[in-house]
């Protein structure tokens, strides 16, 4: 009688302590703060840090830290948008593929534009881009939309109103549009980092479908620009 | 002689038309005369939408430069500008001042009445 209820009241009054073995998850207490990966700011010294930046680090002696997940790293090599894109590309958690396609594409690109550069008159070499990390980002930025087009409900009827994407959302877009691009409209027997890199180059130079989807999606932003007072944000 | 001036209910009582079918106003107040605690619903006008101006010019360019990107930078970074400026202001707004046109919501404004009720007894 007295002992089942000593031991419940003891189990709600105890504290609230963090485990000894910290759980990758993402519903962590607030008080935990989000690891720091980044080299650099642990090589400052003490003097050049600013008033916020030494609270932080006071602020980081007392309070637990969540788990880094696995794709935070702090190599020189790794990239978030190719990490994104990485995750984009997999299917049913198949981190392995994606990551060597992905690898795959990148040295397609490094291939086909060295082939080019050789080839190319003095004059011309220097306009040749060869770092394939620099085309996937300026292949990535051609590609994404710049107002985006959403269904207002206004009277009983739908309107297609041009509405500003945010930044996520352009990224998410321009980066979907190009595997969708690179899945279907393939031939049957073509790899994809080939058809990727491919892709990816049309891009880097304006050209290709995925910009002519990106054209559409502006026209059609356009022809609607009617119902632009329709947003109410 | 001037008519004499009786006061105005006493002419209107000697013309008997209280006789007929017209009655005084028989107001005895159902409820106490004093203001409610709460104001009628009204419903919320939806704000205009922002940076409309900077998305025509953008697609004005657009239609001349065959919507191409390059020719039409300064008005896509004038358009970013403007819808950064509009995202910040929204967010910073304040939820109990006023709304840009000057009107608070009846919601807000009940909470605030119910917070400083009519007094309708003295005790």
């Amino acid at each position: 009688m007295a002992a089942p209820s000593a031991a419940g009241l003891g189990r709600r009054l105890r504290a609230w302590l963090p485990r000894i073995m910290p759980v990758r998850w993402s519903r962590y207490n607030p008080s935990y703060l989000e690891p720091e990966v980044k080299k650099e700011s642990y090589q400052k010294p003490l003097e050049e840090l600013t008033e916020e930046e030494r609270q932080q680090m006071e602020l980081k002696a007392v309070r637990p830290i969540k788990a880094a997940p696995p794709t935070l790293s702090s190599s020189v090599f790794s990239d978030p948008m190719i990490s994104k894109f990485t995750n984009m590309m997999m299917k049913s958690g198949n981190k392995v593929l994606a990551r060597s396609l992905m690898s795959q594409t990148l040295e397609a690109i490094k291939r086909k534009q060295l082939e080019k550069y050789h080839k190319a008159p003095e004059n011309e070499k220097e306009t040749i881009e060869c770092n394939p990390y620099v085309i996937f980002h300026q292949a990535l930025k051609n590609c994404q939309p710049i107002i985006g087009l959403s269904n207002i409900t206004k009277g009983g009827k739908t309107y297609q109103v041009p509405i500003p994407l945010t930044d996520n959302r352009k990224r998410f877009l321009a980066m979907k549009w190009l595997i969708t691009e690179c899945r279907e409209n393939k031939h049957r027997r073509t790899m994809m980092p080939e058809k990727l890199s491919q892709e990816l180059l049309l891009a880097f130079n304006n050209e290709g479908p995925v910009i002519k989807k990106k054209h559409v999606l502006h026209k059609m932003a356009e022809a609607n620009r009617a119902y632009a007072h329709f947003r109410w944000w | 002689m001037a008519a004499p001036a009786y006061p105005g209910g006493v002419t209107r009582w000697v013309s008997g038309q209280w006789r007929n079918k017209k009655r005084p106003p028989a107001l005895r107040p159902p409820r106490p005369l004093a203001l409610a605690d709460k104001v009628a619903s009204r419903r919320e006008q939806p704000t205009e939408a922002t940076c409309i101006t900077e998305m025509s010019v953008m697609m004005a360019c657009w239609k001349q430069n065959d919507f191409n990107d390059a020719p039409c930078a300064e008005e896509i970074r004038m358009f970013y500008d403007c819808v950064a400026k509009a995202e910040k202001e929204h967010k910073n707004q304040n939820e109990d001042t006023l709304s840009s046109r000057g009107n608070l919501p009846s919601s807000k404004v009940n909470k605030l009445l119910k917070r400083f009720p009519q007094i309708t007894r003295y005790v």
